[in-house]
């Protein structure tokens, strides 16, 4: 932990200076831009996922992790148990473009990370403000971006799940993206909302990602309702289930999608 | 007794929305529309937004900080379009 520590406090400022100054270098091109960034950062996740785990703090399988992943666009959504799950997920994507909470984007020695590197700016208090995201977001998509989003809004109580909000939905159904379901575990639990960064629990947690499904918003005609709906449905069987790590191939009788004619 | 104007848009909300499992009535004037209270999201108020420009006239201005005060509940948003119709119905100076 003492080493973690140490680490963070020595390599931050480092960072922090470190993507200042390529925000500045690579101004010509936003998109190319945020690809470099996005790159950089997932890697950067990865080496801390690699240390983490070589000095015992966390476990992370960076090899068996999301398999069957489309190549082009998509809405990555995924419950969120802890805070490491962030950079997992972004690490083991290879960069997308997230989006974050307003208060992130008033620290200073961040704005350059979060502007250069795409990252979305997630509805103030102002409900109207979901149409610059949704049209931010379809922007992202539409220059071939993968977009991350945790569609509980916040991090998940532990062994549940709150309600799904409807924006990475319709943001999928509008940029006609599929959505890639991603179920994540922490066991034992840590830097959830009830166990803090100085309490870390034994033995080392392992954090898991798993690609649940893949959907296609055509199967809904683009009904963002639907759409959440099915999705959400998923999550909580997968939950209810105890959380089983491996794709559950979804039964005909027991989809909630419409299934294609075995005769066409 | 509720006024027209609040029974309007509970019936406004529940169309617009589709929420189909909710009765217009049942819905509390005062009662938050987002989170705890109806439980509508984000988007649900981009096309509720939608739907008040379309029934009653009222443009709700976007990154405007008093949004959230307008869209607080039924009731709010009933004062909201009461106030906006009275600005646009007034002579201008």
């Amino acid at each position: 932990m003492a080493i973690t520590l140490g680490l963070h406090a020595l390599l931050a400022p480092i960072g922090s200076l470190m993507f200042a100054v390529l925000y500045v270098v690579w101004r010509g091109d936003p998109v190319r831009r945020a690809r470099r960034m996005q790159a950089i950062t997932a890697w950067s996740y990865r080496v801390m996922h690699r240390w983490l785990t070589v000095f015992g703090v966390t476990s992370l399988d960076l090899q068996k992790s999301l398999a069957e992943l489309p190549d082009g666009p998509c809405v990555v959504v995924a419950n969120h148990p802890t805070l490491m799950d962030v950079t997992a997920l972004l690490g083991l994507l290879g960069g997308a473009s997230t989006v974050a909470k307003p208060d992130l984007f008033e620290r200073r020695s961040l704005r350059p990370l979060l502007h250069g590197a795409g990252v979305i700016r997630g509805t103030g208090s102002d409900p109207l403000s979901a149409q610059r995201v949704v049209d931010d977001a379809t922007a992202a998509l539409a220059a071939g971006f993968r977009l991350v989003i945790f569609p509980e809004g916040t991090r998940s109580p532990r062994d549940a799940l709150l309600p799904f909000g409807r924006a990475a939905f319709e943001i999928a159904c509008r940029a006609r993206v599929p959505v890639v379901s991603v179920t994540i575990t922490c066991a034992p639990l840590w830097l959830s909302k009830d166990r803090p960064f100085l309490d870390p629990p034994h033995p080392t947690p392992v954090l898991n990602l798993r690609t649940l499904a893949v959907d296609d918003p055509a199967r809904v005609d683009y009904d963002s309702r639907a759409l959440r709906q099915v999705v959400e449905a998923r999550f909580r069987n997968w939950m209810r289930l105890g959380r089983p790590h491996s794709p559950t191939p979804i039964h005909e009788d027991e989809s909630p999608w419409p299934m294609p004619s075995k005769t066409a | 007794m509720a006024d027209a104007l609040e029974d309007r848009l509970k019936v406004l909300i529940v169309e617009s929305l589709a929420l189909e499992d909710v009765d217009p009535q049942s819905i509390e004037t005062d009662a938050p529309l987002f989170g705890e209270g109806l439980g509508l999201d984000s988007i649900d108020a981009l096309e509720l937004a939608l739907a008040i420009h379309s029934e009653f006239g009222v443009r709700t201005k976007e990154n405007d900080e008093k949004n959230r005060e307008y869209y607080h509940s039924v009731k709010s948003l009933a004062e909201f379009i009461r106030s906006e119709q009275a600005k646009a119905s007034s002579p201008a100076p």
